[in-house]
């Protein structure tokens, strides 16, 4: 049964009508589709690559074998399907991620189910914490230069570091980064100064050859040797090192951000989906997963199943922490929404 | 049986209705229907009125990438023929086995998912791929990137788009009378001026036909410009994509997508006075 089929036939509007239908006519017609959608499959919202592999090692194979419900994941992860869904009352998934930034978009609007806390201290904007993930600083170890890159200020440093950038195409990541470059210290960031960082990243404008927009990319640049230096999600830098390429990074000024698991607002797999996320977040999980994945726990539970041999490779671990930053989405320094718009504009240009 | 047959042929009229029928209802439902959702959200999303027609209009953002979305299509469009036109002619005036092993490579670089050959140019013009390598092998000292550029992109997309404009020539110069050209050199009528005043003109449709579709399908497109191209062009497909994606603008993602359609539409409607559509088709 596609996600199609399954969202026409538990419309929200209709669930309750069909729930009850559906219970008189599975002793009459049996009808075992509409019975099975409801309980047994659930659809998940991936970002593919290493956060698939650990995913589906971790959380999802486990909690199937636990619950007996399914798990088909639907990608790519998309903010705009997760608000029109429910928009329109045609699900395609039931859970997903959702970053800092977007989570508080996503709850004003009403696109989140409230859930309860699945740990103390779990729920942000409805959504319920799970692993921390960061944008470092990597380059390429072949690129011919005297010394090694320390922070941003040696990324817009094209005279002792010279070659092609690559940034993410995303305001709310590269303005506090542009920041960092320009000498303001991580502690002191946030209200950004958001002028000043527009005219930091007028500066290395011309030397940011791609600016990437999606996670398998960003691996290819850096792979690839297409660019010399690049701003990157630390998982997909790990991976671009394990496949073998001369890559470095440096935890220094990493910028961490929060991802939170979310039920999407009247799911017709409510409880399904509310049992997942409370499975995703409990530790030891949340362990494996984010000892495969090298993300940073967010349930302090989970840590006492993480082997030492892990931590060098988190963004929370007590050696790294300390280099790094967090993303404040509630002091950020203006509207996330107008400053996008904006940081488009300025691309175009 | 023979009832059927003279029924079937007192309903000669209504029969060819019949069988569309299927398509029509099947195109009204899944492509009209949709479509009018889509410029219902453009005029009241987020709220009733042509807001969203005014950004599209008078942004600067919006009017930078809608005319770079035109140059690019015209600019592929040119390129194509350019490739394209020589091409076709070399089909038609060699030995029929050496026209069949040209179509074949064309057609199945045609069957090749986009995607793959999108990522194939990537690999190709990548600065450890073999034009960068024989560059520097032929003497370019450092040699300049050239994936990630307007070149790339336009590259890839004249591959990409080729075929079309191939086709359409091709189908055209394989259907002009032998005779014709051969009175017009018994008329004096040699190379270029042959060419000029007798070829050319009958090959025109075909070179019509194939600008026409290369320039409407390069229009929408969005997945080679976004992965080859420099991060300046941006195409509006690309750009529709982001609004929706980033900011959840519906109403100004639909606006953007109506005013393509309806430029698109136009560019048809030009065609249509000047040609006949139906040369589209054959």
């Amino acid at each position: 049964m596609t996600a199609k089929q399954r969202s026409m036939l538990v419309r929200p509007s209709r669930r309750r009508f069909l729930q009850g239908t559906a219970a008189a006519a599975a002793t009459t017609l049996a009808t075992p589709h509409i019975a099975r959608a409801q309980n047994t499959e659930l659809y998940i919202n991936s970002w593919g690559g290493p956060w698939l592999e650990a995913a589906t090692a971790n959380l999802f194979d486990p909690f199937t074998e636990e619950t007996g419900i399914k798990i088909n994941t639907v990608s790519p992860v998309s903010f705009a399907k997760l608000a029109q869904q429910v928009r329109t009352g045609v699900y395609e998934f039931d859970v997903t991620t959702l970053g800092g930034g977007d989570i508080v978009r996503a709850n004003e609007a009403g696109l989140l189910e409230d859930i309860e806390p699945p740990y103390e201290g779990a729920l942000f904007q409805n959504g319920a914490a799970s692993h921390a993930f960061a944008t470092k600083l990597a380059w390429r170890t072949d690129a011919g230069w005297d010394g090694t890159p320390q922070n941003w200020a040696d990324f817009w440093d094209v005279e002792r570091f010279p070659g092609s950038r690559s940034l993410q195409r995303y305001a709310a990541r590269v303005l506090p980064i542009a920041l960092l470059a320009d000498g303001v210290p991580m502690d002191e960031l946030y209200p950004l100064d958001i002028e000043r960082a527009f005219a930091k990243l007028d500066e290395i404008k011309p030397h940011i050859r791609v600016w990437w927009t999606g996670g398998s990319q960003s691996t290819q640049l850096l792979r690839d040797g297409e660019v010399d230096m690049i701003g990157i999600w630390h998982g997909r830098y790990y991976e671009a090192l394990d496949a073998g390429a001369p890559v470095a990074a440096t935890w220094n000024q990493a910028e961490i951000d929060r991802a939170y698991w979310v039920v999407a607002k009247d799911t017709p797999n409510m409880e399904a989906a509310k049992q997942f996320v409370e499975f995703a977040t409990s530790p030891k999980p949340l362990a494996g997963f984010v000892t495969q994945g090298n993300y940073g726990a967010l349930n302090p539970a989970a840590n006492e199943f993480i082997p030492d041999s892990a931590l060098p490779r988190m963004p929370t671990s007590p050696q790294n922490y300390p280099l790094t930053f967090e993303q404040d989405m509630a002091n950020w320094g203006g509207d996330p929404h107008e400053v996008s718009m904006r940081f488009d504009e300025w691309l175009a240009t | 049986m023979a009832v059927t047959v003279s029924n079937l042929a007192g309903r000669k009229n209504l029969w060819p209705w019949l069988l569309l029928a299927p398509l029509a209802l099947y195109l009204a439902l899944f492509f009209l229907v949709p479509l009018g959702q889509v410029a219902m959200m453009s005029v009241t999303e987020p709220r009733v009125g042509l807001d969203n027609y005014e950004k599209v209009l008078t942004g600067t953002l919006y009017r930078r990438v809608f005319i770079n979305t035109f140059f690019t299509a015209a600019l592929v469009t040119v390129c194509c023929l350019l490739v394209g036109y020589p091409l076709a002619y070399l089909m038609n005036h060699t030995t029929e086995r050496r026209a069949m092993a040209i179509l074949l490579l064309i057609t199945m670089s045609f069957w090749t998912s986009f995607l793959v050959r999108t990522y194939a140019w990537m690999v190709l013009l990548g600065n450890n791929g073999p034009v960068i390598w024989l560059l520097a092998t032929i003497g370019f000292a450092d040699p300049p990137g050239i994936l990630f550029t307007r070149f790339s992109s336009t590259l890839a997309m004249v591959h990409i788009l080729a075929p079309y404009m191939i086709m359409n020539i091709y189908s055209v110069m394989k259907k002009i009378d032998p005779a014709l050209i051969r009175s017009a050199e018994s008329m004096g009528a040699y190379g270029t001026s042959l060419f000029r005043h007798v070829y050319l003109p009958l090959t025109a449709p075909g070179i019509a036909n194939g600008s026409v579709l290369v320039f409407v399908i390069c229009l929408g497109f969005y997945v080679t410009p976004v992965l080859l191209g420099s991060p300046t062009e941006q195409m509006a497909a690309g750009l529709i994509g982001h609004q929706i994606e980033q900011f959840l603008a519906f109403g100004l993602g639909s606006a953007m997508a109506i005013v393509l359609l309806i430029v698109t539409l136009i560019v048809l409607w030009i065609y249509s006075r000047r040609f006949g559509l139906d040369r589209l088709y054959g």
